[in-house]
């Protein structure tokens, strides 16, 4: 890097700190879309979508991390991503993701009214089958 | 006095029983050496959660109810955490009599809601009526349970059934102290009506938040979606607490009964032997005075 600085990075769960290092850059799916952030990057405070990150490391070595919807933010060569689920793509086990979203599809189907709590029900459902399908989209593309 | 054949069945089964304490209370170290492990672990985002809360609330010029509060006061609500089990002494009296003094200082029709089947029961008895209760989850809790708790209390707000949403809690300090503290989850901006020092620590690095962040879309878009979540975290936090709490005071009350139990088959074995003695001497005297009148014949 010509700034001679180093970036680090660190994807927190509630229960418990997923990734917690060196990175040469960091590519997230902020509000407006895709972002990379190398080092120096100005500070900056957003959410992120359900979908992957990856942490690039020296010499182009990746991990790829599957994670649901949170925040993010970067302040001196800091990147940190406060999500409620991340798993290593290599860690993902794609049948129970799999099974998440049949579930959810499920009870979706199951759903009837739109009465606000079946709304928020309803809401709640989409969101795990989405970060369902994100898990398993994540395990096909980048893990092994 | 008790026969001596009553006294052994009173120290056979104050033994069993103290075997038993002494089997919860292996249990409950394990069992809190990992809630604490989880507490550290989980840290980390609780604190980086509420620091973002911080420095976005600081740039946003938004004057939602969740941020600065509807002005009037009319009904608050307050979620008590209390463990699914007893047996650990005073850990959940301490958090209900805190709710309840709370309940005293913001008109009791606060709408209540009780995490914890011990905190159910109790306010059923006391004829507080529960807005919502969660239960089963304590032993162990998961960020799942938080999330359901925390949305209910954010949904009370944003419903305008309450004004203020106030969590009761134990705070962990170690396995023999918790401390029921209150603390304000809603609205954000606050005069510090809770008694969590916690606070003291926000002050410290306000300075160190002026950096000028670039908010994408915008400060009051995350916000909206931050509030929610940091209600969450808070319960969260509380729930891990209380939990580790929770295992720390099984595991001093058990250690206490232990030996409690233990001390009084020591008495029971004592007023046993002193039974037994007292009987054999009875019937040496017997003896005595039966060989002495044969002889005196």
């Amino acid at each position: 890097m010509a700034s001679g600085r180093q970036l680090f990075c660190r994807i927190i769960t509630p229960e418990r700190m997923v990734y917690d290092g060196e990175a040469e850059m960091v590519k997230v799916r902020i509000a407006d879309g895709d972002i990379g952030v190398m080092a120096d990057h100005q500070p900056i405070v957003s959410t992120v979508g359900i979908r992957d990150v990856q942490v690039v490391k020296e010499g182009d070595e990746r991990e790829v991390f599957a994670v649901s919807d949170g925040f993010f933010k970067v302040s001196e060569n800091l990147v940190q991503i406060l999500v409620e689920e991340a798993v290593a793509a290599s860690d993902i086990d794609s049948d129970a993701a799999e099974n998440d979203v049949e579930e959810a599809d499920r009870e979706l189907s199951e759903l009837s009214g739109d009465d606000e709590e079946t709304q928020r029900l309803r809401e709640e459902l989409e969101r795990r089958r989405l970060i369902g399908e994100n898990m398993a989209l994540v395990a096909r593309r980048y893990g092994e | 006095m008790a026969s001596i054949r009553d006294l052994k069945r009173q120290i056979n089964s104050v033994r069993n029983q103290s075997r038993v304490f002494s089997a919860l209370q292996t249990v409950s170290a394990v069992k809190f050496r990992k809630a604490e492990a989880r507490v550290k672990k989980a840290r980390p985002y609780a604190d980086n959660v509420e620091e973002m809360m911080r420095e976005v609330a600081a740039k946003t010029t938004s004057k939602t109810p969740m941020m600065v509060g509807r002005g009037e006061v009319n009904r608050v609500a307050i979620a008590s955490l209390t463990s699914d089990r007893g047996l650990c002494g005073g850990f959940n009296s301490q958090v209900l009599r805190r709710t309840m003094r709370l309940r005293e200082e913001k008109g009791r029709d606060a709408l209540q809601v009780a995490s914890g089947r011990k905190s159910v029961s109790f306010f059923r008895f006391r004829g507080v009526e529960i807005a919502d209760e969660f239960t089963g989850h304590t032993d162990t809790p998961n960020y799942e349970d938080a999330r359901e708790i925390g949305r209910k209390l954010t949904q009370l707000f944003e419903d305008e059934e309450a004004d203020e949403v106030y969590l009761v809690f134990n705070r962990f300090e170690s396995a023999l102290t918790q401390r029921p503290v209150v603390k304000k989850l809603l609205p954000i901006a606050d005069d510090d009506d809770g008694d969590d020092e916690n606070n003291d620590r926000e002050r410290d690095d306000e300075n160190k938040s002026d950096v000028p962040f670039e908010f994408v879309n915008s400060a009051e878009e995350i916000l909206g979606k931050l509030v929610p979540r940091y209600v969450e975290t808070m319960v969260w936090q509380a729930l891990l607490e209380g939990s580790t709490g929770e295992h720390g005071a099984r595991m001093t009350a058990m250690q206490s009964a232990t030996d409690n139990a233990n001390e009084l088959a020591d008495t029971l074995t004592l007023q046993m032997n002193k039974a037994r003695q007292a009987q054999i001497t009875q019937e040496l005297l017997e003896i005595v005075g039966g060989t002495e009148a044969l002889a005196s014949n």
